[in-house]
């Protein structure tokens, strides 16, 4: 109803309220003196005057005054003012009129510009909400854009950089100008023209200048101050943004370069001492059979051993070094082919049976396990690691288990000493880079690199590796694998098909 | 007996020292070439009987001084390389090397190969019976013997102890065993053969949890050992 009344003329709802107070006040006419009914069209006016704008007030009151004139004051229904009666109460009338719309008028003009405040209050609010939440200037960028675009129901454009980057974005020459003049001048840049206005805001960071943000309309925007507070606003909140994203990036940046140095300096520590133990003990037992004449056989051949032994043990180090460069690489890739656990085991096996001659390892791998999808060289390098820690810690002569079995789509493969074990507040620790157990000699060769890398082949293979308690006592490595995809059913011919 | 010719193609002179003083302890008679390119004029003239072939040389790549000579020769070819990644084994293989020994290696390994490629029988795949180790593997009516024990395989476990026997003491790559048995339509599914090797395995091996028998190269193919040589082991 209320909206059906507002789409009427603002006049004709003045006159239809006129004539009411005039039948109101002719009705009352026999009861009344003039000035009551004076009062009634006042009521009139009031009523209107609050509701409408100066000219209707003024159009209702003269309507007031016509019939006042007209029905009410003698000579009756005549418009011949004979006397100055009632002149006063007219130009009240009219007073009353002005005063009350254009009071009206300002305080409805406040109501709005409070409420256009408390919406714009709102959006630079979600503004800085979402800006808060975002970790990289591709985002920023969107968020911004979105809500300005939302905001002015116009084309948004941030220019990021110094005008030489901005030629490839797709903004005009007129307003690549525009924009290279905000970005020099630090300060807005306006063109209006029929077909449209553009308006460009420098964003201003601590330092520098970040780039420049425009908004683009197709109509003629209204040189509005409040589209003006907002365009400023939104870029003070983007180049803000930016700036700690900025920040935020460079601290990330220096943590990485300090942990990286850090990271660099055991390496470089580690593997010299590391790398000259062995070295030192092949050319001390080489220059020894050089210079010895009298030694017996069976000191040459220990010497002799020696040698070859920590040729071998330089080889592994080195092995494992390549490894950690090359898992640490972020662009890894695995040569991925199904492989027979069994085999991996067996090659690792023979190794350590080529290089320490006998060995107490026992092997117990479930019947027809599935294979698993890896790369065996690196499978190899894991067993070895863990075969060469058991007897480093458990002692040469030390009982190892290789224990392989599946479930849940996972191949799980068990290496178990019988040596000291591991402590429990030691198990996740050795597996960091460069961390070497407590129980491990300051001589024997060690880098702290042997698990580390463990975990990273199993890691980049989608398994998991963890260290526990064996049931005797010692240690028990544990790690899985997952199983490659299986072959169908029909891949094998007739007589062919194998019982599993 | 004449002493065996082996040419040592190596261009780091105390590398080839070494191999020099291991080989002619071992009674072989040694040539040597710092080249590709002396390497093939090299065996034109002196015809050697097994080739030592480092794949880092300072004139030819290494693969192709292999190619070259499998096309025109069929002496035995032992590649010694300190590129230990699978695909440079498989492809020095596949360019018709009969064997991939990496550096660092010991004496002992290299000497055996060396033995085994001098020792390859000439036609052997044209004799009924084949004689690898302790396996008696009968081309005719298709039977194998583990010490005088008969076995039975099925037909495809028996092409592919066939076709290692026939190269017994090489490596043969996955693929080539895969066309030789599935022919080419199977060429890449090393899947189907890790099947039947793991059955073939349980078989002949007396422990097919430790292979002796049939060895694993690893990621690059399989191996028939035809004499177990305690050096190797």
């Amino acid at each position: 109803m209320a909206a059906r009344l507002h789409r009427l003329s603002p006049y004709a709802i003045a006159s239809a309220v006129v004539a009411l107070s005039t039948a109101i006040a002719y009705a009352a006419e026999p009861y009344s003196e003039l000035g009551d009914l004076a009062v009634v069209h006042l009521l009139a006016i009031v009523l209107v005057s609050t509701k409408f704008s100066l000219r209707v007030s003024v159009f209702a009151c003269f309507l007031s005054i016509l019939s006042l004139d007209f029905i009410f004051i003698p000579p009756r229904f005549e418009f011949a003012w004979t006397d100055a009666k009632g002149g006063l109460t007219f130009v009240a009338m009219m007073v009353v009129a002005c005063v009350i719309s254009s009071l009206t008028a300002r305080l409805r003009r406040e109501e709005q510009a409070a409420r256009a405040a408390a919406v714009r209050a709102e959006a630079l609010f979600q503004l800085h909400v979402d800006l808060s939440t975002a970790s990289d200037l591709r985002q920023l960028v969107a968020i911004t854009s979105r809500h300005l675009e939302h905001l002015l129901s116009a084309r948004v454009s941030i220019l990021l950089g110094t005008p030489e980057a901005w030629r490839e974005h797709q903004v005009s020459s007129r307003d690549l100008q525009l924009a290279e003049k905000a970005w020099a001048r630090r300060e807005l840049t306006t063109d209006r023209t029929a077909k449209g206005t553009s308006v460009w805001a420098p964003l201003t960071g601590l330092s520098e200048e970040l780039g420049v943000i425009g908004v683009l309309s197709d109509q003629e925007i209204a040189n509005d101050q409040a589209h003006t507070f907002l365009l400023t606003a939104c870029a003070n909140q983007f180049a803000g943004a930016m700036e700690r994203v900025r920040l935020a990036n460079a601290v990330h940046r220096t943590e990485l370069d300090a942990e990286n140095e850090r990271l660099r300096n055991s390496l470089l520590s580690a593997v010299s001492h590391d790398l000259k133990t062995p070295l030192t003990s092949i050319i001390a037992a080489g220059s020894a059979l050089l210079s010895g004449k009298n030694h017996s056989v069976s000191v040459q051949r220990e010497l002799m051993a020696t040698i070859v032994g920590e040729g071998e043990r330089l080889h592994r180090l080195i092995n494992n070094l390549l490894s950690v460069a090359r898992l640490d690489s972020p662009s890894v890739e695995l040569r991925r082919t199904p492989e027979s656990i069994e085999e991996i085991v067996a090659a690792g096996v023979s190794r350590v049976h080529s290089l320490a001659g006998d060995s107490r390892i026992t092997v117990d791998c479930a019947p027809n396990l599935p294979f698993v999808s890896a790369e065996p060289q690196l499978l190899v390098q894991v067993l070895l690691n863990l075969i060469e820690n058991a007897r480093r810690y458990a002692g040469a002569e030390a009982r190892i288990v290789i224990h392989a079995k599946a479930s849940d789509g996972m191949v799980t493969i068990q290496v178990a000493d019988d040596g000291p074990g591991i402590a429990e507040d030691e198990r996740d620790k050795v597996f960091e880079k460069f961390y070497r157990g407590r129980s491990a000699g300051k001589s024997d060769g060690g880098v702290g690199l042997g698990l580390t890398i463990c975990r990273a082949v199993i890691r980049a293979h989608g398994g998991r590796i963890s260290i526990r308690a064996s049931g005797g006592g010692g240690a028990l490595v544990e790690f899985t694998l997952p199983v490659a995809k299986a072959l169908p059913d029909d891949a094998f011919d007739g007589e062919d098909k194998l019982a599993s | 007996m004449t002493r065996h010719v082996v040419l040592v193609v190596e261009d780091d002179s105390v590398m080839l020292g070494v191999l020099t003083l291991a080989l002619r302890n071992q009674g072989y008679q040694v040539v040597s070439a710092g080249t590709g390119r002396g390497a093939l004029s090299e065996i034109s003239l002196r015809t050697p009987d097994a080739m030592i072939l480092d794949l880092g040389l300072p004139d030819i790549d290494g693969f192709e001084v292999a190619s070259t000579v499998r096309d025109r020769h069929e002496l035995p070819i032992i590649v010694l390389s300190a590129r230990d990644a699978e695909e440079d084994q498989i492809r020095a293989l596949d360019c018709g090397a009969n064997d991939y020994v990496t550096k660092p290696f010991r004496e002992g390994e290299l000497m055996a190969r060396v033995r085994a490629a001098l020792r390859r029988p000439v036609p052997l795949s044209e004799r009924r019976e084949l004689c690898v180790a302790e396996l008696r593997i009968d081309c005719l009516l298709r039977t194998v013997r583990v010490r005088e024990k008969e076995v039975t395989l099925t037909p495809t476990e028996f092409d592919l102890l066939y076709f290692l026997a026939k190269n017994a003491d090489q490596v043969v790559t996955h693929r080539q065993l895969l066309r030789a048995v599935w022919g080419a339509r199977r060429g890449d599914d090393i899947h189907y053969l890790r099947v039947y090797m793991r059955s073939l395995r349980q078989k002949i091996e007396d422990d097919a949890s430790l292979p002796r028998r049939i060895v694993t190269a690893l990621g690059v193919g399989y191996r028939l050992v035809a004499v177990q040589d305690e050096e190797i082991a």
